[in-house]
């Protein structure tokens, strides 16, 4: 593409002073030396602690509560029910507010919430829970989320008959005709697992009221919507709730939305005028949930002779559990991402999203898209074998290309999806490796992936901006705080949003400060979600910092004599662009110069404010997956199976990713390899398991639940960037945070289908499940065929 | 996550040790390391009560210096203190030089914190089927010395195992030494299976000692975990294996023979039947090694 050659040639590329440089985290000191103080660490003078009882039933009728004996030991200060909170159903996605504070009349997972105290200590909180007596009618439970809406099956809400959750169909171009005229169709069906997140950092609120004010620290990854959902629950102007993020250990989509701990802790905290502390411990993370969707997803996809796509039918069905949680934007991401990283022009989507009487599901990392493109990426190496061509040959034939719309009107500027291709080929010997054929029981597979570099809609209707910054001077110019309400989860936003405000101001990062995450203190930002902050907050960062250049610029002007056009600031230098003196107009320093502005004006403050431009099309559904811009990545991975055993060895690991220009090349790295380590475990490990019968989850532990050590990343991991420049992005930024993980699940797949010639359609890809389908493949046995269930009775529309 | 009030107390010597567990009866418990007997007893939340709640008094035996020694006693053998920690197995210069498996074996257990506190005899009592000593130690035909109030008794180690979680020690008894007496095994070797590679408990784990003398085997022991209720010796193919000559085809026989003597569970770590399978591979492989590395 020739549309911005200026941006595209590397000789013509200005060197930066901060940006683009692997800059320390600014948080880094604090945190490895445990300065860094946590939701978890804090205490106030009078605080209690909260917990709260929650259901042993999957599906029951509550018939009475009993708290009298509960109210009755020492050191219990409050006990509530639903009776003492708001009855108002609330959530994260607007269109299905379906949850309580507390449950009123039914409980609909185990795990669901029943009652809460706050006590004097956590041990009294145990004390109080085993005294509240609570009656249940146990009812049947819906726990397979595949026959979830058979004729018959219970109701899990009431106004959702048949237990359909969403429900989605889309349909672009002409598949019909597509499939027609097509070379070949095939149809494959796949299956993913329930996933939990597993932050390190456990959730926590601690709420406080001074008068009618609710102030909530919390361990959120967005303080503007928590601040936003908690007043309306309350009933409170926005101004009167302050959300407060101390720093956080992890989220990845599993602190996106406002839970009990802050709904209970807050009504906890009125009764009792006291601060109460509320926390989840490892198990109660486990039942909050909100981790990724399992789903059945059926693919049929038509090609011509060189494998070129030609039009692609997905027909998926995701188990949501008791709750929406996000998960409306899940289903429709499920879909809405898979045409980003091929070009074809037919397209039909159908889903529904199931409720059962399971823990509810959320975002996780990739929100909704893992999955599909786990299967999309094995259907599309399926295909290739069947047609015999390459696995990389026939990415490049459908790689998408700059400056074109996917089926499903979304936008794309930058796209090195191709070079990206190029690169990983070269780095991992692809093409050698496929050619001359690797040791037996190794193999090698590959897969890509993209992403939305920010959502395009915030969660909830509304016009603010996305994302706005305010700096301040020190009034003597030695340093520069950033006030914004970004969340750093430990990704490095506060790093990167210093980095390019510094980069602006022609400042010096070493002397930036940030205070972020407190809706008191900065403007409004949506937070951490959809890899929106580098993009997003990066522009108004961006532009705050020109917004003090500016005058800061201006005052140099007024003090060398020189007009402020010919003026400019690097590493917190002023100096002329053109007069070059020995004795006169000298460069100032930004000290020199800030020091005189706040003499004679006062506070030297800069601001900033970025807003998407309108994306996306207008047919049911067509917001979700809007981005100003999206990212791009291809990964192969190779490995080495155990026949005799299935254990999988990874040994080599590639990514090359477009993320546009990078503004912290570590950090980059950072995010990959958090990628590789959470796509590796949920290929092979990771799955929340529950008892078919109860719902009782079997391994709500770290040591039940394994996520990989040190030692299970493999020794090689290779990751380079290429060259892209987004224009719609402060200097041309993209995300690196979420998309990392699209490929890795399609990738290892197919590495492990490459070194044994057996197809295993259901992730994870445990060990066992290798050995038995090499077993299998021994005997001459078919391996299981995985169905997709029948459309639910209840649904609007059945595709098939 | 907390853990309810007990009475603790930390006696001198073994003999007040005894005696305070003959006067607490049922309601004391030994505490050496704590790394199984604290954490089963956590309140996780109240979803998750605790496993095994915590009796109400708990000695510890950390005062008892002597029983954390490794040490060699002539006429006796290597003589291993119950408070031996995993790490301690893992550094022992002794074992290094004179049983290196059980170093391997140990070195295998948990992470580095938990095998700097966890005990040898914490491991063999808490006898949770996935324990990963109880295998090599009676490959290598441990015996282990109880000690209580009434005296004290020795016994194979092999013999301590009841069912999942159930020994012969009784409350008053505490568990002093194994002892790993002088061998003719020419090698030995454990191999524990798990899901990943730090951390994670025995899907299944196989050990296996021999005798070989010109690549014949006069003697053979192989003890399998995590695929019964307690490590189980294979004993059918421990016969199979005497007086053989070793290929390639004798170990793998040795293998299916060993996997058709445990009697594993399904669960969420794995099925009966991948256990078993695990069971033939590991023999065959732990077999092989301990034939080829020359070392015990
Ligand atoms: C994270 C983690 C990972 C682990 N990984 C592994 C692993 O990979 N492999 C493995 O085998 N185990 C593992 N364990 C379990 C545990 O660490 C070991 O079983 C350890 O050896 C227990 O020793 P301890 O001294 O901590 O026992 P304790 O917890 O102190 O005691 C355990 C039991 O034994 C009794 N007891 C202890 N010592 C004596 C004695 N001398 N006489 C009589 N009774 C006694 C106690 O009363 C108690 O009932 C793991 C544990 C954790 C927490």
């Amino acid at each position: 593409m020739s549309l911005l050659p200026e941006y595209r040639d590397p000789s013509k590329k200005k060197e930066y002073a901060v940006i683009g440089k692997s800059k320390p985290k600014i948080d880094g000191p604090e945190k490895v030396t445990g300065a860094a103080k946590y939701c978890g660490d804090l205490k106030f003078p009078n605080m209690l602690y909260g917990k709260m009882l929650t259901s042993p039933y999957a599906h029951a009728k509550i018939l009475s509560i009993d708290t009298s004996e509960a109210e009755k030991i020492p050191g219990v200060k409050a006990v509530i029910t639903h009776k003492d909170v708001p009855s108002k159903k609330y959530g994260i996605s607007p269109a299905r507010w379906d949850e309580n504070c507390l449950c009123i009349d039914k409980v609909r997972y185990v795990g669901d919430k029943v009652a809460a105290v706050a006590c004097v200590d956590e041990e009294t909180c145990y004390k109080a829970l085993a005294a509240i007596k609570v009656e249940y009618e146990p009812l049947p439970a819906v726990l397979d989320y595949r026959h979830a809406g058979d004729e018959g099956m219970p109701n899990i809400h009431e106004e959702y008959p048949g237990n359909i959750n969403t429900e989605i169909h889309q349909e672009f171009g002409d598949l019909k005709k597509a499939f027609e005229e097509a070379y070949y169709v095939r149809k494959d069906v796949f299956q993913g697992q329930r996933a939990y997140q597993s932050p390190i950092e456990a959730h926590c609120a601690i709420s406080m009221w001074n008068g009618n004010k609710l102030t909530i620290y919390s361990t959120t990854q967005s303080t503007h919507y928590f601040q936003y959902y908690i007043a309306r629950e309350f009933d409170l102007k926005m101004g009167d709730v302050r959300i407060i993020k101390p720093y956080i250990g992890g989220g990845f989509g599993g602190k996106l939305e406002p839970t009990g701990l802050e709904f209970n802790g807050a009504v906890l905290a009125k009764i009792t005028g006291r601060p109460v502390k509320m926390f989840y411990d490892r198990a109660d993370m486990f039942y909050h949930n909100r981790g990724r969707h399992q789903g059945t997803y059926e693919l049929t996809t038509a090609v011509d002779k060189n494998g070129k796509i030609l039009g692609v039918h997905a027909n998926f069905i995701l188990d949501g559990g008791a709750y929406t949680s996000l998960g409306i934007a899940t289903a429709y991401y499920a879909g809405a991402l898979l045409p980003l990283t091929y070009e074809f022009d037919n397209y039909k989507f159908d889903m529904y999203r199931m409720y059962t009487n399971l823990p509810a599901c959320g975002a996780q990392r990739g929100h909704g898209a893992p999955q599909p493109k786990y299967a999309f990426e094995s259907h599309l190496d399926n295909i290739a074998r069947d047609l015999g061509i390459d696995p990389l040959e026939i990415r490049l034939v459908n790689a998408r290309k700059p400056y074109t719309t996917t089926v499903n009107s979304f936008d794309i500027q930058s796209c090195e999806l191709k070079a990206c291709l190029e690169r990983v080929a070269e780095l991992s010997d692809w093409r050698k490796k496929k050619k001359e054929g690797m040791p037996k029981n190794t193999g090698i597979g590959i897969a890509t992936g993209a992403f939305v570099s920010g959502a395009g809609y915030p969660i909830y209707r509304n016009d603010w901006p996305d994302a706005s910054c305010m700096i301040r001077m020190n009034e003597d110019g030695t340093s520069a705080t950033v006030y914004n309400t970004t969340v750093d989860l430990g990704q490095g936003s506060d790093t990167v949003i210093c980095q390019m405000a510094a980069e602006a101001m022609g400042y010096r990062y070493e002397n930036m400060r940030i205070i972020s995450g407190d809706t008191e203190a900065g403007p409004m930002d949506f937070g951490a979600y959809s890899s929106r902050q580098t993009l997003m907050s990066g522009w108004a960062a961006k532009r705050a910092g020109e917004d003090i250049k500016r005058q800061v610029l201006n005052m140099a002007a007024a003090m060398m004599g020189l007009p402020p056009d010919d003026l400019d600031a690097r590493d917190g230098i002023i100096f002329s662009k053109s007069h070059h003196h020995p004795t006169k107009w000298q460069p100032l320093t930004y000290e020199e110069v800030v020091s005189q502005y706040c003499k004679l004006y006062g506070p030297l403050i800069g601001k900033g404010m970025y807003k998407v431009h309108a994306t996306g099309g207008t047919f049911k559904g067509a917001a979700v997956g809007t981005s100003p811009a999206y990212s791009f990545c291809v990964q192969a991975a190779e490995v080495k199976v155990d026949e005799e055993t299935g254990e999988i060895e990874v040994l080599a690991f590639y990514d090359v990713h477009d993320c546009g220009q990078p503004i912290n090349p570590m950090l980059i790295k950072g995010q990959v390899h958090g990628a590789l380590y959470m796509g590796m475990a949920e290929t092979y490990w990771e799955e929340v398991h529950f008892d078919p019968k109860t719902g009782v989850c079997l391994n709500p532990t770290l040591g039940g639940y394994l996520l990989p050590t040190a030692l299970d990343m493999p020794k090689i991991i290779k990751n380079e960037i290429v060259d892209s420049y987004e224009i719609v992005a402060p200097w041309g930024v993209k995300e690196v945070g979420e998309g990392s993980t699209n490929p890795t699940m399609g990738c290892f797949r197919n590495a492990i289908v490459d070194a044994v010639g057996v197809t295993i359609n259901s992730t994870p890809i445990t060990y066992e499940k290798v050995w038995r389908a090499l077993k299998d493949k021994k005997e001459g046995k078919q391996p299981a065929e995985i169905k997709m269930p029948p459309p639910p009775a209840n649904a609007a529309v059945k595709p098939y | 996550m907390y853990i309810p009030d007990f009475e603790y107390y930390a006696p001198d010597s073994l003999d007040e040790a005894c005696q305070m567990l003959a006067q607490f009866g049922g309601r004391a418990k030994v505490l050496a390391g704590g790394t199984d007997i604290l954490p089963k007893a956590k309140t996780f939340s109240p979803i998750a009560p605790p496993q095994t709640p915590l009796p109400e008094i708990l000695v510890s035996l950390k005062n008892l210096e002597e029983l954390k020694k490794i040490e060699y006693v002539p006429g006796k053998g290597v003589v291993i203190g119950a408070l031996a920690t995993h790490n301690d197995l893992v550094n022992s210069e002794l074992l290094n030089k004179k049983y290196m498996s059980i170093s391997e074996a140990a070195h295998q257990m948990a992470n580095n914190q938990v095998r700097n506190r966890g005990t040898v005899g914490g491991n063999l009592i808490n006898a949770v089927p996935s324990a990963d000593l109880p295998p090599i130690l009676i490959a290598l035909n441990a015996s282990i010395k109880l000690v209580s109030v009434d005296g004290e008794r020795v016994l194979p180690l092999e013999e301590l195992f009841l069912d999942v979680c159930v020994t012969c020690c009784t409350e008053k008894e505490i568990l002093t030494e194994v002892v790993i007496p002088d061998q003719k095994m020419t090698g030995s070797n454990y191999i524990k299976f798990g899901a990943r590679r730090s951390g994670a408990l025995a899907i299944a784990g196989v050990a296996v000692a021999v005798e070989v003398e010109n690549n014949v085997i006069k003697d053979a022991r192989i003890v399998a975990g995590a695929v019964a209720p307690t490590p189980i010796r294979t004993k059918k193919a421990e016969d199979f294996l005497k007086g053989k000559e070793v290929t390639a085809e004798l170990l793998e026989e040795a293998g299916v023979i060993a996997s058709g003597e445990c009697k594993p569970i399904t669960d969420i770590r794995g099925s009966a039947e991948y256990r078993t399978n695990l069971v033939r591979v590991l023999t065959k492989r732990a077999l092989r090694k301990a034939i080829d590395q020359g070392h015990v």
